[in-house]
């Protein structure tokens, strides 16, 4: 099977299972314990009927879902009650928020863990490594909503070096911008980027001593030193270059964070990103809004599987002879 | 990696750690100053109208005046203790007609003048079913609003009582029918104008930044005098905990109220704070719901004995609790009702505190450990009861907690359901629940709450439990009809001691509020039923300024 024919064929797999996704939340959540006016208030119940007509929360489910569905095909992601807002007003507003905490969460996850990675296993079974080790290990077993409160006590409260909570200063940058105002957005990024990143980092070292240390023994590396090739290159051509597999298969794991948010450490930090959106949306039963996050997150997931493994048939001609061998078995 | 990197992300932090330090701007003067107010919640439109949400209250009570307001006693019978706001002065014409002379200085921030058409126009939307405004319940004893002249509206009741005054003007904020005039009323819930809203206040609404902030600037212009703050910035957060350490970090000027001791203990210990303590609006109490859980058409075997339910709730040792979970903040109410209200009275009939007779009346009622288990039973069936609360009140499950051990100690099995507030929601309505623990916001006004939470009308709405007492609503209707605020108070005496008689709920407790407020702000009026409403009579001293009062952008 030629490559173009492959990807056609993920694509195709990828619109079913991203369409699949989105129905079965639309039921899930139409089906799901809980009322989309929640209000312990004293009110009058006509406000609450009213309002599930406006939105046409009081029609059949099968006749919402089609009215769903064919809104979304005019790209229309339809409006948000509990909000009062359209859902695409709303996701524009989170998006860019999600994109910097997770684009920032994840540059620390996988420069700094694959920096780890690497210096451990080159000193596999020093101090370094063991010390680093067990560093990494404790790191990674902290729960991140632990961690987030530790550093916002001790960073925001207690030292006032950073913000608590928030993306932009109120007062200085309402908006950004300036030069300033994007040093004040980094400042308020540091603590929640920071947390998520930490974690990660610690999780993306662990993966890649371990991925450098398989290929430490492999005939290549052992013939590369024998050739006095020096050690440095040794690591970061020979070794590094075949570690970086699964590398690339965590990076396709991960790359949907950039859209899905974290809905504790945004919670904590108040950042306003997609998180917290589809948390809210969930509690309010807004049905649309937790469909629109869900096909988001379904439509990064799918993607970043796919950019995985073109990554990796990219970057590993072993991948490519096997596919066409199998391809030939087949036809045969 | 390239070498370089190390240095780009260390200039990255470099540049961010600077960010923190504050730019310094120039306003001095007595008009500069900022006030951020951690919210912990965000509105969802500013058309007062359409919401009651208590952020967007607080936020309204800026931009859209009233015709005129309860003043720091929150009398609310006759209108000797109303401040005027958009209305200069009032009379009335005939025990039924009340006429409001507007203010002729009163202004749109668009420059139009604030009239008559605008009152008339204000009541016919919150009134109309199309728009379904949660105060249209409120004004059902006004027949008609109409404008005798530009500057002149007249309110037209229906029948005469204590409160008319209230009624007419503490629902409803006027609203400028030249810009909503065109906007159809099954729009104005996602109207544009909800969320870029003109009103006549103290203050102009700036921008709203979604999940994160919503700015005002002062009215210099605004006909009741000049606000003395210049700008004031709600800031969302979704955590209480969060908002609370904004104001103890110096990052936020208000947190209205800090909820719990611990918050308390360290806004206290905040060295630029000061802490203001003002009556609550807010009660809480375990309702037991007098109908069997899932099917209102029969009644609950255990909780429809009258004496049953008194013998729970003098089981229970409400002070003990008030002051291991709230300390000061709390305090146990004599009725259905918070310390905001003027009918409170510790003096009221409650049942008392005593297992002894509790368990005597259980006892009585045939209701006895046979089996030996520590469990009551009675003919094969455990006295054994669900409590259900949301997982949203940390408050609540706590206190879910307290009461299991406090009736496991006279032999009852409780247990707990936490479940999603929309979850616990759609139980309260369907009726499928033993126990709730339920809290109410009150409004000044004894008569709304308690008509609507504890009375027939309130069934299918509020009245969760399906609590009715003929007796108790003939005192209700008398209290509300009373033409004098003393006779009145007997009637309402006679009534809260009727209905703790009957015990339909044990009233846990009621909230007291600290707010925290940053000390340089000079001033501070809390109007207890609502905080925000005097804002505009803030002042931060010039000599007390910081870099954030004296910005300008």
């Amino acid at each position: 099977m030629s490559g173009a024919a492959w990807l056609l064929r993920r694509l195709v797999a990828s619109v079913a299972i991203i369409f699949a996704v989105v129905t079965l939340v639309f039921i899930l959540i139409h089906i799901a314990p809980g009322e989309p006016c929640p209000t312990e208030e004293p009110v009058d119940p006509s406000v609450c009927s009213e309002l599930k007509q406006q939105f046409g929360l009081d029609r059949p489910v099968l006749e919402q879902y089609g009215r769903y569905l064919v809104a979304l095909a005019q790209g229309n992601f339809g409006y948000s009650f509990s909000l009062r807002r359209p859902v695409r007003d709303a996701l524009a507003d989170t998006i860019p928020f999600t994109l910097q905490l997770g684009g920032a969460a994840l540059l620390l996850d996988f420069l700094l863990g694959l920096a780890l990675g690497i210096y451990q296993a080159s000193r596999v079974n020093r101090a370094a490594d063991v010390v680093l080790g067990n560093i990494t290990l404790f790191i990674y077993s902290l729960p991140t909503f632990w961690l987030a409160l530790i550093l916002l006590l001790v960073f925001a409260e207690k030292l006032g070096w950073f913000p608590v909570g928030g993306a932009n200063d109120p007062i200085f940058c309402p908006v950004v911008d300036s030069l300033y105002c994007v040093a004040d957005r980094l400042w308020h990024l540091i603590l929640p980027a920071a947390t998520l990143g930490l974690v990660g980092s610690a999780g993306t070292a662990r993966f890649q001593r371990a991925a450098m240390l398989e290929t430490a023994s492999q005939d290549y590396v052992r013939t590369a030193r024998a050739k006095g090739v020096p050690e440095r290159r040794v690591v970061l051509h020979h070794q590094l270059r075949n570690a970086l597999l699964s590398f690339i298969t965590r990076f396709g794991l991960a790359f949907p964070f950039l859209l899905t948010g974290a809905v504790l450490i945004e919670t904590i930090f108040a950042w306003p990103g997609m998180g917290r959106l589809a948390f809210h949306a969930i509690l309010t039963r807004d049905h649309t809004l937790v469909t629109a996050t869900a096909l988001i997150a379904s439509t990064v997931v799918v993607l970043g599987n796919l950019l995985a493994d073109v990554l990796l048939e990219l970057t590993d001609p072993r991948l490519r002879v096997r596919a066409d061998v199998t391809t030939e078995i087949v036809t045969v | 990696m390239s070498r370089r990197s190390p240095f780009i992300l260390c200039g990255i932090l470099a540049v961010a750690t600077l960010a923190g330090c504050e730019r310094r701007g120039g306003c001095t003067g007595s008009y500069c100053g900022t006030i951020i107010d951690a919210a912990i919640a965000e509105p969802l439109t500013l058309l007062p109208p359409s919401t009651e949400d208590v952020v967007a209250n607080d936020i309204g009570e800026q931009l859209f005046l009233k015709l005129a307001d309860v003043g720091m006693s929150t009398n609310t019978v006759g209108d000797e203790d109303f401040q005027p706001l958009l209305a200069e002065r009032w009379e009335w014409d005939g025990p039924l007609t009340l006429v409001f002379h507007l203010d002729p200085r009163a202004r749109w921030q668009d420059g139009q003048r604030v009239s008559a058409a605008d009152v008339e126009f204000t009541f016919d939307a919150y009134k109309d079913s199309v728009l379904a405004s949660p105060f249209r319940a409120k004004l059902r004893r006004i027949a008609s609003v109409t404008q005798r002249d530009s500057l002149t509206a007249v309110f037209r009741f229906r029948e005469r009582y204590p409160e008319m005054f209230y009624d007419a003007v503490y629902h409803m904020r006027i609203l400028p029918a030249h810009l909503l005039r065109s906007v159809p009323r099954d729009q104005w819930k996602t109207a544009p104008f909800g969320r870029q809203p003109v009103g006549s206040g103290p203050y102009r609404f700036v921008r709203w930044q979604s999940a994160q902030s919503i700015e005002l600037e002062a009215d210099s212009t605004f006909f009741l005098g000049r606000p003395g703050i210049r700008r004031l910035i709600w800031r969302f957060t979704p955590n209480l905990q969060v908002g609370v350490t904004q104001v103890i970090a110096d990052q936020a000027d208000v947190r209205e109220q800090l909820v719990t001791p611990e918050n308390v203990e360290r806004a206290r210990a905040a060295p630029q704070l000061t802490l203001h303590p003002f009556r609550g609006n807010v009660y809480t109490y375990l309702g037991f719901n007098l109908r069997a859980s899932g099917d209102t058409s029969q009644p609950h075997p255990i909780f429809a004995d009258r004496e049953v339910r008194r013998a729970l709730t003098m089981a229970v040792d409400r002070a003990s609790l008030v002051k291991s979970a709230l300390g000061d903040l709390g305090k146990v109410p004599p009725g259905p009702m918070s310390s905001l209200l003027w009918i409170w009275d510790p003096e009221i009939r409650q049942l008392p505190y005593d297992t002894a007779q509790a368990a005597r009346i259980l006892n009585a009622r045939g209701w006895r450990d046979h089996d030996g288990d520590g469990i009551r039973d009675k003919n094969g069936q455990p006295l054994a009861f669900r409590i259900l609360v949301p997982t949203t009140s940390v408050l609540r499950r706590q206190y879910a907690r307290l009461l299991q051990e406090q009736f496991r100690v006279i032999g009852i099995r409780v247990e707990i359901d936490e479940l999603e507030f929309s979850v616990v929601t759609q139980r309260l309505q369907s009726g499928n629940f033993d126990t709730s623990i339920l809290s109410r916001g009150n409004d000044p006004s004894p008569g709304s709450g308690i008509t609507q939470t504890w009375m027939s009308g309130g069934f299918g709405g509020s009245n969760f439990i399906r609590y009715y007492n003929p007796e108790f609503e003939r005192l209700v209707d008398r209290a509300i009809a009373a033409p004098t605020k003393d006779q009145a108070r007997g009637f309402w005496r006679a009534a809260i001691s009727t209905i703790n008689a009957d015990a339909p709920a044990i009233f846990l407790y009621a909230l007291e509020n600290i707010a925290a407020v940053h000390k340089r702000i000079d001033n501070v009026q809390i109007r207890p039923d609502s905080w925000a409403a005097l804002l505009r009579t803030w002042r931060i001293p010039p000599d007390q300024l910081i870099d954030r009062d004296r910005v300008e952008r």
